[in-house]
């Protein structure tokens, strides 16, 4: 019985060790102090780089505001979305927080508009139509840190191989010089149509190019089954069906590496960063152009912005931090150290002397970052597939674009 | 010649049903016992039923991350119905099933049969055969995407078969049964290894007896092993089919849901409306859909393999 008995206080011990542990807080420290928490991506590819950076920005911060203390963190790219979305259900988000365009209108909700937060002088800065990229409902989701231009770059290598010393600069150049490639056992360009692209930096391109939207100008319906659209996938249907890009990659997308792009066998891409194919062709083989015309010069080009959410324990405090991370000085280290391009005016051009960077970063005006609209991401997700069907003979053209059409109409009720 | 009470009579003992009748515990002794149990079964409450249960009520709720919620009442189930992306996504998913357990079961058994036997390197043909369920799918759907991908081993095998030889994996008739090749493959090894436990179990003397009374390899198969697997059998299945209905990870990296969503799982869709839509409503809808159809089938398959035990 006395074994029992003790055998039971141990067991009520565990127990409540349990809940003890499993329920304690972190608690906040008091130093007195706020403290302002920022979440950031590896825009800095090198690490060590990166966090140098932010240490380095702290610091200077810091020193002017000494009762504000700034943790950063850097996460990996992967899986960004669930993480955030996750931590702010969980209402453990942070204050501040790196976002694209891409993501502004699914966190509108909770993101606190940043315009009172910068003075007159930085707003006006910045180039008109990435104050506007980062707007919703005239308002400043984010303070812009970077921007880029996704231009169309291609594998001198590739070229010199086919005989080719001309760079595309038009839809019709592609399919111009499609057959001379193919006939030597490269591919033109490439179409990557699976689920885990961004029709931002695939189709949307062309669609623009083409004169086309994703949305009508009021945003209530979908606009891409329009004749630019069509246009634009019967380009691609071009493409595919005479064998000028690697078909398999319209419904599945490996590693780079294991790729025909990665495999030095590919003209011209429009949907790769240059960082990532800087290893597999060499910098000295990378050639850029300018965003491919067709009715009008554009292509897709990202904004990264410190937005803050509303959560956020001290608007104040975090609101001079993203002022300070921001300005024109820290922005133009940051931008230089990450190879984006500037979103200032003042900052000027950072790349003059480059013959990659400095094509793309002249390419920023003609850039646009896609539709800002709460349910961009649901309408290409019943687009893509509907693209594969065409791309792949399933479908036309012109049904799939409609199909398309048809599946988004109820989401945008 | 007296006729013995029903009660009295000695009823032969089903093998392995060598349970003794335990006494029944005092309330002091069940209170001891439930409080050596309550560190699990709080922690069972807190990180599973809790979860689960908000889970099927933000199924009524129209949910976005940190914003307001508001209850919708069956609109979310509503949606569904009205969802083509739904009923695609339920056709491939039992399609993956019915085609993946039966398939899994055969192979586990198969493999469980050959190794039963003590012979040399049986250990490490086992060991074998359990690799791919320890080997991470992500990796294995990586290796699998070459194998199934035009021109690879897969798709060259075929040819030399005078079979269509392009990738399985980019067409929509093929997707699925390509799916279901790799789902095996990670999975027998498990089935193997439960039902290999329950094989040795199973009395020598039973087979021996069979073996003596002069019956082939394929009755003592069918009337002395089998119904003694019958539980073990029930286990996998159960346990196959909810895996089955849960398959994600594998079609996420091999296909994207892809060719046309020919391969777009539930749980596929309600990945994407809760983590790229955030869609949380909706996609708890899903996750009660489908958590409503395993029961369904678990149950169904209780009545029809599991009803003895």
């Amino acid at each position: 019985m006395r074994v029992r008995k003790r055998l039971s206080a141990v067991a009520v011990a565990l127990v409540a060790a349990l809940v003890a542990t499993g329920c304690g807080g972190s608690g906040s420290g008091g130093s007195g102090k706020t403290t302002v928490t920022m979440w950031i991506y590896p825009v800095i590819v090198d690490e060590a780089k990166h966090r140098a950076h932010w240490d380095e920005t702290v610091k200077a911060f810091q020193s002017a505001n000494s009762n504000i203390e700034v943790k950063t963190e850097v996460f990996p790219w992967a899986n960004r979305d669930q993480a955030l979305a996750t931590a702010i259900a969980g209402n453990k988000g942070p204050d501040v927080v790196y976002l694209i365009p891409d993501q502004l209108p699914k966190y509108a909700r909770n993101i606190e508009p940043v315009d009172k937060y910068l003075d007159d002088a930085a707003k006006s800065d910045y180039h008109e139509n990435l104050t506007k990229s980062v707007s919703i409902d005239g308002k400043m989701m984010g303070a812009p840190i970077l921007t880029s231009a996704a231009t169309p770059i291609c594998n001198k290598k590739v070229f010199a191989a086919v005989g080719e010393t001309t760079y595309p600069t038009s839809w019709n150049d592609l399919l111009t010089l499609a057959p001379k490639f193919k006939a030597k056992g490269y591919d033109i360009a490439a179409y990557p149509g699976d689920s885990k692209q961004t029709l931002n930096q695939t189709f949307y391109p062309l669609l623009w190019s083409a004169g086309g939207d994703v949305f009508s100008p009021d945003g209530t319906s979908v606009a891409f089954n329009s004749d630019a659209g069509k246009k634009a996938l019967t380009f691609v249907k071009q493409l595919v069906d005479g064998g000028y890009v690697d078909k398999s990659l319209i419904t599945n997308v490996p590693s780079i590496e294991q790729t025909r792009i990665g495999q030095n066998k590919v003209g011209c891409v429009w949907h790769v960063p240059v960082a990532e194919v800087e290893k597999l062709w060499g910098k000295e083989n990378i050639q850029a152009v300018p965003h491919l015309t067709d009715v009008k010069q554009i292509g897709y080009g990202t904004v990264g912005s410190l937005s803050m959410l509303k959560g956020a324990k001290n608007k104040e405090a975090a609101g001079k931090w993203i002022a300070f991370a921001t300005n024109a000085e820290n922005t133009k280290k940051y931008d230089l150290a990450s190879n984006f391009f500037s979103p200032r005016k003042s900052t000027g051009t950072l790349y003059a002397g480059d013959p990659v960077l400095s094509v793309q970063e002249q390419q920023v005006a003609t850039s646009t970052v896609g539709p800002l609209h709460e349910k961009a991401r649901d309408v290409q997700g019943v687009l893509f597939p509907e693209i594969q069907a065409a791309l792949l003979g399933k479908k036309s053209v012109e049904q799939a674009l409609d199909d398309a059409a048809k599946a988004a109409a109820p989401l945008l009720r | 010649m007296v006729a013995l009470p029903e009660s009295q009579v000695r009823r032969p003992r089903r093998p392995g049903s060598e349970v003794r009748r335990l006494r029944r515990p005092s309330a002091r002794e069940a209170g001891t016992a439930l409080l050596f149990v309550l560190p699990f079964l709080l922690l069972f409450a807190i990180f599973r039923f809790t979860p689960a249960i908000a889970g099927v009520i933000l199924g009524f709720t129209d949910y976005t991350i940190g914003g307001d919620t508001s209850w919708a009442g069956l609109e979310n189930f509503r949606r569904l119905i009205d969802d083509p992306t739904f009923w695609s996504a339920l056709r491939v998913t039992v399609l993956f099933t019915a085609l993946s357990v039966p398939l899994s079961m055969l192979a586990s058994l198969g493999m469980a049969l050959l190794t039963r036997r003590a012979f040399r390197g049986a250990k490490l043909f086992r060991s074998i055969f359990f690799l791919p369920v320890v080997t991470s799918l992500v990796l294995a759907g990586v290796v699998f995407t070459w194998v199934f991908a035009d021109g690879g081993p897969w798709s060259r095998a075929m040819g030399a078969l005078g079979l269509p030889a392009g990738s399985w994996l980019a067409d929509s008739a093929l997707v699925v049964p390509a799916l279901v090749l790799v789902s095996v493959w990670s999975r027998f090894g498990y089935g193997m290894l439960i039902l290999l436990a329950r094989l040795q179990d199973i009395p020598a003397e039973l087979e021996e007896a069979a073996l003596t009374d002069g019956a082939s390899a394929w009755q003592r198969f069918r009337y002395v092993t089998l119904p003694q697997l019958r539980p073990a059998l029930f286990f996998v299945a159960i346990i196959e089919t909810t895996v089955s209905f849960q398959v994600f990870d594998m079609i996420y990296v091999m296909t994207g849901g892809g060719p046309v969503r020919s391969s777009y799982s539930l749980v596929y869709l309600l990945y994407d409306q809760g983590f790229k839509y955030f869609d949380l409503g909706y996609a708890s809808a899903v996750g009660v859909a489908l958590f409503v159809m395993t029961i369904v089938v678990a149950l169904i398959q209780r009545l029809t393999l599991g009803r003895e035990e």
